[in-house]
């Protein structure tokens, strides 16, 4: 039995390829408040992108844009990296979920 | 308050319905209450110290901290599901068969117990970390304290163990000829929505490139966020924008468990009889 479950673990390392250096269009957004900037975030069209997401408020933000798969969060004064999926053209609502009702901006995908 | 009381329901929800299949599927198995007890209370102990190293959690690995953290919480649960699994389809059915018979398999049993507080420890700790940075993000950033919220997150809470105790009688209403093989249906579903889970946070975290193209939409149909949606994947492990590598994970984890549980039964053709 602990012979299957070691297999099995290492098939899921086996899964998990090295990060590849690839060349990822990379896009700043920053939250103040309830205030996005850029309040519209325009990006490429079928590409995967970056955002270097900036959370300036001294509570935890979570990015959320659920069209295409965003749930990040972000301690009080801190950044992170949200790694997002080709998407097809259109614009795309994002909030920070834990105020989604007043801070919210969109991702414009053109 | 109905608004923080909907968000931390969505948050127990998934908790709350693995800690009732979990305690349902075992509950002829003298002695795993306790261990469920307790992974539910090392849970919520865990879910303070997540949220307490969060920043430091986010912030680690250029920033996909949060991602290979959870999807090495998830991995842990997936294996865990699967051993317990599989030591039900050796032991269960005599369990249920002839329940003075459990009372001598119980003691080759105790070595899962732990695999059950395992699961749902960290079952509790992923949603538990959320609701604690939920309430306390809504106190920070709104300044004055708002009895109205934590009166909403208290409120979800017991809602969260309102889904445990439904999910836990809904499940002992199955006749119990079917409720071996549903409960280990479940299970097995749980571990491989997990598993996909875990992928999706590999790929987020960019460690995962391969087959990491989105298969499907369906978030206009059914959105993996609404009541239903989460319902059916932590159910069924649903997924409304699933890659292809989730997708071959999720049918891994199945065929894996299906595959082994078919070995595993067969030298005992007595058992196979009584079903």
């Amino acid at each position: 039995m602990s012979l299957r479950i070691s297999l099995i673990s290492l098939a899921f390392v086996a899964l998990v390829t090295p990060a590849l250096a690839e060349d990822v269009p990379t896009f700043d957004l920053s939250l103040d408040g309830t205030k996005f900037t850029p309040p519209d975030l325009h990006v490429p069209a079928n590409k995967a992108f970056i955002i270097k997401f900036k959370n300036n408020n001294p509570g935890v933000a979570e990015l959320e844009a659920k069209d295409v798969g965003i749930e990040k969060k972000a301690a009080g004064k801190s950044e992170v990296t949200v790694r997002v999926k080709a998407a097809p053209a259109g614009s795309y609502l994002f909030v920070d979920e834990f105020q989604e009702d007043v801070a919210k901006g969109q991702i414009v995908v053109e | 308050m109905i608004g923080a009381l909907i968000i931390v329901f969505r948050e127990m929800m998934e908790a709350g319905l693995i800690v009732g299949i979990l305690m349902a599927a075992t509950q002829a198995v003298a002695g795993s209450r306790v261990w469920i007890l307790g992974g539910v209370v090392a849970g919520l102990l865990g879910s303070a110290i997540v949220a307490i190293f969060t920043g430091f959690i986010a912030s680690a690995f250029e920033g996909s901290g949060e991602e290979l953290f959870n999807a090495a919480i998830l991995a842990t649960a997936v294996l865990m599901l699967m051993w317990h699994s599989l030591w039900m389809i050796r032991n269960g059915r005599s369990l249920a068969a002839n329940l003075k018979e459990a009372g001598k398999e119980v003691a080759t049993g105790k070595k899962t117990f732990w695999a059950l507080a395992v699961i749902v420890g960290t079952a509790v700790m992923r949603e538990g970390s959320e609701v604690v940075l939920f309430l306390y993000g809504i106190a920070i950033n709104n300044g004055a304290t708002n009895s109205g919220l934590l009166l909403g997150g208290i409120l979800g809470l017991v809602a969260g163990g309102l889904v445990s105790a439904l999910t836990y009688q809904g499940m002992l209403k199955i006749p119990m000829r079917h409720f071996f093989s549903v409960t280990n249906a479940l299970i097995t579903l749980l571990a491989a929505g997990m598993a996909a889970q875990s992928v999706s946070y590999l790929e987020k975290a960019g460690v995962l490139t391969l087959f990491s193209d989105t298969i499907w939409n369906s978030s206009a149909i059914l959105s993996e966020k609404s009541i239903l949606g989460i319902f059916l994947h932590t159910l069924l492990g649903y997924v409304d924008q699933p890659s292809l590598m989730q997708l071959i994970v999720y049918l891994a984890v199945i065929a894996v468990v299906y595959g082994s549980g078919r070995l595993l039964s067969q030298p005992r053709p007595q058992i196979a009889k009584q079903v």
